[in-house]
């Protein structure tokens, strides 16, 4: 999947917006396939499902190109589909098998795809912006226009590693954006018990970056939003704290009882906040692209999840022999 | 004297955080900050008598800020002569997080009988209280980004004032009606404006917030302050036009040089000037309505996107009568004049 940067007026061609669909659509048909594949128990370890909050991985993404990095969490499909990692690869990785981007070796938490940008999901809980930092400071000391950005829960943004990550963003001028995906649930806490505050985006200030806070469920909010943070630091301006509002509409993992939530909490999400559905409506009635367009979309990027499912269940296993192999870095 | 004045007040949690701190120079406006503010409002409130205020519940920081504030100020030494400050009542209500809160949280103070609103946002917030208060008078404060229609003002005078008003002791002139913009989109809900109404040609609304100068061609202000930030100053600068003056203005933009009859270098957002060619402008009198040039791309009101039209869909916009607000200078001159603060008796 390829991820084309903008023109500097903001505004999306046909292409993009296709494209933009395009990566929403295959992120919630690949979590909805897995809600019900791992429910059958062929699937090793947990997975944390992204659907709901498409548009923030889309709308970010959608200004890197590959040679700009991404650093993700435990809940990172939604960001290495955005950031152009092969869905079947990616599909055979969480099966465990030899087809997968990590040799079946690391599960849906370590998918990564290094040639990609994309450093990998992530099993620990504000692992990622450290990450990007030195990403960072190689683009800076090598001097090219990279960026890098770190993907962070609302729970993350109390880590030390975040907190100590803007400090030294901001002390060394670092091109990268650290947005926080605030779905209102660390696990199953919500920010009123674990957060002082409770604003987030207002940490920025005490390192003296720019702190935005924008709509996580409409893809064009973030994408303009991300898009100036990315244009600021591609241009030596500096890193920037974009925090996105937004709500999960699956559990903190497969097999959570999600008593935390309201009755028809999820229900009432899926109803009145569909990124997709709202992105649907709004780019058909802006007359910008056809309704035809879109579901052509929709019914390739199922015939991908079918084939994608199909070949990580008749992948092959790594054999005994294999155990050792990926540990180590030869140099 | 009303014995058992209520007073609301709503302060919005998310104002003060979009993408202008990206592309401009705002700065983020902290929950905590606003829990201070409404304090010193209540301290305010409490010294002119309220003994009831009502607000929104808040489920991020500013209300644990707030309820900590308001447990240290209860445990600290009394200042000799100070008042109790009015009992804090959240509204029972649910949280969708939007600006529906705000509205529902104005129809609930209606319901309860409030005489004044104490509100705390920008020029966003103050847009969505005033389409659902009616006839209550707002405090309007401050606590956006352009601040085109709410003051900077401090919150324990706005507090002094806005008690005075709901406990009938301001006197006239204490009030002043404010003009609106009422916008009409084709057979959707009527929509309000405040301070502007701005046709973009961008056909999403993005993050909201509009602060590129191009592709924006009409232009209606229900204020023309030359001191304002936004769009607003471009009428400002124009032809400025006393607030509250029962007239506006209707101001046609350009892109294009050849078409320009000047062209203005004006603060769209904090830290942010830009040149907009001005194509012509005229003032608007109150009823009078304009049907807008056909196309399509969003409307701004008050400095936001808010809709997007849908090709060939028709806009008029037309000056309207808008919410009372509450003059805190006039306010606390007449204060001074009856000797309104005086104590009876004076304390031990």
């Amino acid at each position: 999947m390829s991820t084309v940067a903008p023109p500097e007026t903001g505004q999306l061609t046909k292409e993009q917006l296709l494209e933009a669909y395009r990566v929403m659509r295959t992120i919630r048909e690949f979590e909805e396939r897995l809600h019900t594949e791992f429910a059958t128990g062929e699937i090793p370890g947990f997975v944390h499902l992204y659907a709901g909050e498409e548009a923030i991985a889309a709308g970010v993404c959608a200004h890197l190109t590959p040679d700009d990095y991404v650093a993700s969490t435990h809940r990172g499909h939604g960001h290495a589909i955005a950031k152009g990692c092969d869905v079947k690869a990616m599909m055979a990785e969480i099966y465990g098998r030899k087809t997968g981007l990590c040799h079946g070796k690391g599960g849906s938490m370590h998918i990564a795809d290094l040639a990609k940008g994309m450093l990998g999901a992530n099993g620990i809980v504000g692992g990622g912006p450290p990450l990007v930092c030195g990403v960072g400071l190689t683009a800076r000391v090598k001097q090219t226009d990279q960026v890098a950005v770190s993907f962070t829960g609302d729970g993350g943004s109390n880590q030390g590693t975040f907190l100590e990550s803007l400090n030294l963003a901001a002390c060394w001028n670092l091109p990268c954006v650290f947005v926080i995906e605030d779905n209102g649930y660390a696990e199953s806490t919500p920010p009123a018990f674990h957060q002082a505050g409770v604003d987030i985006a207002k940490r920025a200030d005490g390192f003296g970056l720019p702190g935005v806070e924008v709509d996580g469920f409409d893809f064009f909010a973030v994408h303009e939003a991300a898009g100036e943070a990315v244009r600021r630091a591609r241009s030596g301006a500096g890193a920037s704290l974009l925090v996105c509002k937004v709500m999960r509409y699956y559990g903190h993992f497969e097999g959570d009882q999600q008593t935390y939530r309201g009755a028809d909490e999820v229900k009432e999400l899926r109803r009145t906040r569909d990124c997709l559905d709202a992105f649907a409506r709004r780019v058909t009635e802006a007359g910008a692209v056809e309704e035809s367009d879109l579901s052509d979309i929709d019914e390739s990027v199922r015939a991908l999840l079918d084939e994608a499912v199909a070949e990580a269940q008749a992948g092959p296993h790594p054999g005994v022999d294999e155990v050792l192999t990926d540990v180590y870095v030869k140099y | 004297m009303a014995q058992d004045s209520r007073v609301g007040i709503v302060a919005n949690p998310a104002s003060g955080r979009d993408i202008r701190r990206l592309v401009a120079g705002a700065s983020v406006f902290g929950n905590a900050d606003k829990a201070g503010i409404v304090l010193r409002v209540l301290a305010g409130l409490g010294a002119a008598g309220v003994r009831t205020a009502l607000m929104m519940p808040a489920f991020d920081g500013l209300s644990a800020a707030l309820e900590r504030q308001l447990h240290a100020h209860a445990t600290a030494e009394r200042h000799h002569g100070a008042a109790p400050l009015p009992s804090l009542e959240a509204l029972p209500m649910p949280l969708t997080g939007t600006a529906a809160d705000s509205v529902r949280a104005v129809e609930l103070m209606r319901a309860a009988g409030v005489s004044v609103i104490v509100v705390l946002g920008g020029d966003g917030t103050h847009r969505v209280v005033a389409k659902a208060c009616g006839d209550i008078p707002l405090c309007a404060l401050s606590t956006g980004t352009n601040n085109a229609f709410p003051e900077v003002r401090e919150g324990t005078v706005a507090g002094l004032a806005a008690g005075l008003v709901a406990t009938g002791r301001a006197g006239d002139g204490a009030l002043r009606r404010e003009l609106a913009l009422a916008v009409e989109l084709g057979d959707a809900e009527p929509e309000l404006a405040l301070v502007d109404v701005i046709l973009s040609a961008e056909p999403f609304t993005g993050a909201r917030a509009l602060w590129r100068g191009s592709g924006v061609s009409e232009l209606f202000v229900a204020c023309a302050n030359p001191s304002a930030v936004g769009f607003s100053s471009i009428a400002g600068l124009l032809q400025p036009l006393p607030r509250a003056g029962g007239r506006g203005m209707h101001v046609r933009l350009t892109d294009d040089p050849a078409e320009a009859h000047l062209v203005l270098r004006v603060p769209l957002a904090p830290g942010l000037l830009a040149a907009v060619g001005v194509a012509g402008f005229r003032t608007l009198e109150l009823g009078e309505e304009v049907a807008t040039a056909p196309g399509s791309g969003c409307l701004a009101l008050d400095g936001e996107r808010e809709i997007e039209r849908r090709p060939g869909e028709h806009v008029t916009v037309r000056l309207v009568p808008g919410p009372l607000t509450i003059d805190v200078d006039a306010v606390m001159r007449h204060a001074a004049r009856v000797n309104a603060t005086r104590m009876h008796p004076p304390p031990e």
